[in-house]
């Protein structure tokens, strides 16, 4: 009984949840933050995307008339559920709302299926932007799934002495008692990977060529006003804390026995690949063009990843 | 107790929405001035981000419409149309002399402004071109309006 209302709770609230919502949005607003005071300017509160969420509630929900209705509805819905259901299974030190014995195989696939409604949704807008802005989104797919399947390999085989192990609990385990795999020399190629892969995967700014807003009108988002905007836009936050915390979870899993250390310390690692993955190239970097991202991912990111996962084949 | 929390939700809203200012530009024959003043109030130096402000691609995603340019012969229609496109509520601020008043153009036979002629001008920054500080003065004004907008449409 009482380890039932243990993982309710886990799973509503602490981990879970809650948590969640909660991190998202402050994890985005922080990003927003920092990305304004390293171009020397005030920026939005933190508060903006919690703010920007509740305004597009507020609107009026527009369906074109050649929009699919049902489908241009349901799709932001699936998504954002894909991605909360995602955040369930990150681990904070060893606590998770759900664990099972593949994790990382259901992460791999929910959050493909969040770029899917994404793709979904914009094809039943019936707009020719959300069209260009779906193929777009494609493209960015099929450039970063290899490298994060690559990355997950990797620390699956290190953690799983021969055989390959995708148990977020287990890898948590194995870091516990060798230390974070950040530490680890023969993973930092596949750590440099994983960090290039987040923000073509969430979607942030220099790769974000599916919602070029001054190129392709939002693109994906093109026709989406009102409350399937809001949870689009949800959908965005959450996935930035998700892979911030996959990140966490893979490499940088630090268990001081405290769960309320373990919470401190895995707040503080989001926030930190957050900036060097998000904000930085955000502030830095303009938006590559479509081609440029997909050499980029299968020459360099790829590369980085497999130099990893050949390392650790051969036993280094 | 389920009534209070309802009326919370929307107060938050209403709040909200004076606090996330999605800009949509559109240039009703414009000769670039005034969209180059607007894009100088974007940038870091300005900073309309502090205010939550957004440049978006799409009406769609827009709380503040943003028009310059006094209304060509060409331009009219398109822009009427965009503008039945944005979602309630939402707030119109023309930007510069020639979308309040037709300016130097006033007259021409290919001028068909001022814009309040089609549309409810909610807020009118004059100049010409209006400086950035005096844009920005105008999103925050309609920033006040749209709030109220938003309290009108769930009393």
């Amino acid at each position: 009984m009482i380890g039932f209302i243990q993982s309710v709770l886990n799973i509503l609230l602490l981990p879970g949840l809650a948590f969640t919502l909660i991190a998202s949005i402050l994890l985005a607003g922080i990003d927003r933050v920092l990305v304004a005071r390293m171009q020397r300017r005030v920026g939005p509160p933190v508060l903006q995307p919690l703010y920007d969420v509740l305004k597009c509630l507020g609107k009026e929900t527009i369906v074109p008339r050649k929009a699919n209705e049902k489908v241009f509805l349901l799709a932001p819905a699936v998504g954002l559920i894909s991605v909360l259901v995602t955040a369930m299974f990150l681990p904070i030190g060893n606590v998770s709302a759900i664990r099972t014995n593949a994790d990382m195989i259901v992460i791999l696939y929910l959050l493909t299926l969040a770029s899917v409604t994404l793709i979904v949704g914009s094809a039943a807008s019936g707009s020719p932007f959300a069209g260009v802005g779906l193929s777009r989104e494609m493209v960015a797919m099929i450039s970063y799934e290899l490298p994060l399947v690559m990355v997950m390999l990797t620390v699956g085989f290190v953690c799983g002495n021969g055989l390959a192990t995708f148990s977020l609990a287990k890898i948590g385990a194995y870091q516990a008692a060798n230390g974070p795999l950040l530490l680890n020399p023969v993973l930092w190629p596949a750590a440099i990977a994983l960090l290039f892969v987040i923000p073509c995967e969430v979607g942030q700014q220099p790769f974000d060529i599916d919602e070029a807003e001054t190129e392709i009108c939002e693109g994906v988002l093109a026709e989406y006003s009102g409350k399937p905007l809001a949870q689009f836009k949800m959908m965005h936050n959450v996935k930035m804390y998700v892979m911030s915390g996959l990140f966490c979870a893979l490499f940088l899993n630090i268990q001081t026995g405290f769960f309320l250390a373990d919470i401190l310390i895995y707040c503080v690692s989001c926030v930190l690949v957050t900036f060097v993955s998000m904000s930085v190239p955000h502030a830095v970097t303009a938006r590559f063009r479509v081609e440029q991202v997909f050499k980029f991912y299968w020459t360099v990111v790829t590369g980085c990843a497999a130099l990893s996962l050949i390392l650790v084949w051969i036993g280094l | 107790m389920l009534f209070d929390l309802d009326k919370k939700i929307n107060e938050a809203i209403d709040d909200a929405a004076s606090k996330s200012l999605w800009l949509y530009h559109i240039n009703a024959g414009s000769c670039n001035g005034c969209d180059i003043e607007i894009v100088a109030a974007l940038t870091p130096r300005y900073d309309a981000e502090r205010l939550g402000c957004k440049l978006t691609g799409s009406p769609r995603q827009a709380d503040i419409v943003l028009v310059s340019g006094p209304v060509t012969l060409q331009s009219r229609d398109r822009l009427i149309r965009t503008l039945a496109q944005v979602p309630e509520p939402y707030c119109l601020v023309t930007v510069g002399s020639c979308p309040c008043s037709g300016n130097v153009f006033k007259g021409s036979y290919a001028v068909c402004g001022p814009v309040d002629k089609y549309r409810h001008v909610d807020v009118s920054v004059a100049g010409c071109t209006p400086k950035p500080e005096a844009i920005m003065a105008g999103i925050a004004q309609a920033a006040a309006i749209l709030k109220e907008k938003r309290k009108g449409m769930h009393e």
